[in-house]
């Protein structure tokens, strides 16, 4: 089989499209009223659960409203209204173990059927006078123990992202795809600099073709990604710019290409060209977000993708479509290779 | 004739040349002087915030103009004289270090210029010029060798904007970044990785320069 990295290609990217959009997500906490709690009351706060089956086993249930590791409030009363509505009851002390005069608390729900959902810092609870020993004497503490796991297979609820955490599987891979990519058209005009092949400065021109349409692709895919977790298509975000930049270079690089008639003057100079522009992309794409302050993850202070937003069932569709995306540019870039090659030689005729 | 030494006779011509035809520098002098001027009547009042990017705006306008002569303007058969006899690699290197000194002279000029007009905002002027000797440092190497590939296309001087440009924005950046320390519009501690980073991405930019250009200049 000649063809078959196409073939395997397409099969990933199909994998790729059905398991990242079918897979339901884990049960989460979208919203919760009131958000605004005060002490030495009885509070009912009504909770909106997200994929939730909350009247299956509800005698079960447990919910906590957490302070801190070791301090947290259970609830005193569950009612279950339906699936995705629970009225909770906190009897909210006097006084508060902490010197705040407010105090956010995260809001914690645990099932056997849904495993634990949270909606971190949701809750805030505001304190007449502040008296922390006071609050320490007064604090029935509920240890949060015992939290059950969901045993199916979903991805993680995340609590801005929603279900466009399924993005993950087109913006960041269509990168790194773009980062292969592009990379191995660099290689090629260094082998071109180094035979004077006119099939390697081909295969360069071809290979950064589809590099720049799949940065093109990861822009616009996280421009709308943007829109719907941070509010806006273009934030003003340090990766953003660059990324921007980086487009305008290779976008400069055909404009460049487009300005020589001779082929192999063409090739050589846009050969150098390249590999220049490539060396300027790396401090631009890989150093310089990572210094400045930057909403994408993995930038500062913002924790990165791996270590906790992508768990293991989101890496299992996660790593084979960076594949799958890489895998359809190089068949992309062979048809531009094939094109050129018989408009070449169709000029020498 | 060793390498340093040849570096050595090209930078002597350059200054000398330079000399001789003053209208060239001249001309870049009075472009500075006319943009400042054009700025600060246009602005009137220039905050610190302003004045930083504006500094580094005009720096990297009069630079474009200053650098692309380098080998644009060069005729060709005198370009075939200097490779028959010279190595590339002090070709280009004697065109960055002429470059380099030119820009800091701009550079130079441009403070004095803006400062005069629209006050001096630096506050810690050993800062600065460390920003202004990196800075001009990057521009003439991006610039120098750009202008080398524009100089071989039919249309350069839109070429050397559009290719020159977005190469040069890291350094813009990081230079901007790096003056808003000195102005006291930004405080931190991480100035030493911003001046280490500037120098890095200088010294990949030259050596990748020092390794193309050979490749460059043989027709």
């Amino acid at each position: 089989m000649k063809y078959w990295w196409k073939i395997l290609g397409v099969l990933i990217l199909l994998y790729t499209i059905f398991v990242g959009m079918l897979t339901p997500l884990k049960t989460g906490i979208t919203d919760a009223s009131p958000v605004s709690l005060h002490t030495g009351r009885s509070e009912v706060v009504t909770v909106q659960g997200y994929n939730s089956f909350f009247t299956k086993e509800k005698e079960n249930l447990r919910a906590w409203l957490k302070m801190s590791n070791q301090k947290a409030l259970a609830a005193k009363h569950i009612e279950v209204v339906d699936d995705r509505v629970v009225k909770l009851t906190f009897d909210i002390p006097a006084y508060l173990p902490v010197d705040q005069k407010v105090k956010d608390f995260t809001l914690l729900i645990d099932s056997p059927v849904d495993g634990a959902s949270v909606l971190p810092g949701g809750i805030v609870v505001t304190q007449d006078s502040v008296n922390v020993a006071l609050g320490d004497l007064v604090w029935t503490n509920a240890e949060i123990s015992q939290l059950h796991e969901k045993q199916a297979f979903t991805f993680p609820f995340r609590n801005i992202l929603g279900e466009t955490i399924r993005n993950t599987y087109y913006h960041v891979p269509l990168w790194m795809a773009m980062f292969i990519i592009l990379t191995a058209g660099m290689v090629m005009s260094i082998r071109y600099l180094w035979k004077s092949n006119a099939d390697d400065d081909r295969k360069a021109m071809a290979l950064t073709n589809v590099g720049l349409l799949l940065g093109i692709l990861g822009l616009i895919t996280g421009a709308i990604w943007a829109k719907f977790t941070w509010g806006k298509f273009w934030s003003w975000d340090v990766k953003q710019n660059m990324t921007a930049i980086a487009l305008l270079i290779y976008g400069a690089y055909f404009v460049l290409r487009a300005s020589f008639e001779d082929p192999e003057k063409r090739a050589r100079v846009s050969a150098v060209f390249n590999i220049f522009a490539f060396a300027s992309l790396v401090p631009l794409l890989y150093i310089i977000p990572k210094l400045t302050d930057s909403l994408h993850p993995g930038a500062g202070g913002n924790i990165a993708f791996g270590s906790q937003d992508l768990d293991n069932t989101m890496k299992l569709v996660f790593r084979p479509a960076i594949i799958g995306w890489t895998l359809l540019g190089i068949w992309i870039g062979e048809i531009v290779l094939r094109t050129a090659r018989l408009r070449d030689r169709l000029m020498e005729v | 004739m060793n390498l340093f030494a040849q570096i050595f006779y090209l930078l002597r011509k350059e200054i000398t040349l330079e000399w001789r035809q003053k209208y060239a520098i001249s001309g870049i002098l009075l472009y500075v002087l006319s943009t400042v001027f054009i700025v600060y009547i246009s602005f009137q009042n220039i905050g610190p915030q302003v004045w930083n990017v504006l500094f580094w705006v005009i720096m990297l306008f009069a630079s474009v103009n200053a650098v692309m002569k380098s080998f644009v303007q060069e005729s060709g058969y005198r370009q075939l004289y200097y490779f028959q006899l010279l190595h590339p690699v002090a070709i280009l290197l004697s065109k960055m270090i002429y470059n380099s000194l030119l820009l800091l002279l701009l550079g130079g000029l441009t403070f004095l210029a803006l400062s005069f007009v629209a006050g001096n905002p630096v506050q810690e002027a050993g800062n600065f010029a460390l920003a202004l000797f990196l800075g001009s440092t990057g521009f003439s190497i991006t610039f120098t060798f750009v202008s080398a590939i524009a100089a071989k296309a039919d249309n350069s001087s839109t070429l050397m904007a559009i290719l020159s440009f977005p190469v040069v924005i890291p350094i813009l950046l990081l230079l901007v970044n790096l003056s808003a320390h000195s102005i006291g519009l930004l405080s931190g501690t991480d100035i030493g990785d911003k001046i280490s980073l500037l120098a890095a991405v200088d010294l990949i930019l030259v050596a990748m320069g020092l390794v193309l250009f050979p490749f460059l200049w043989r027709d």
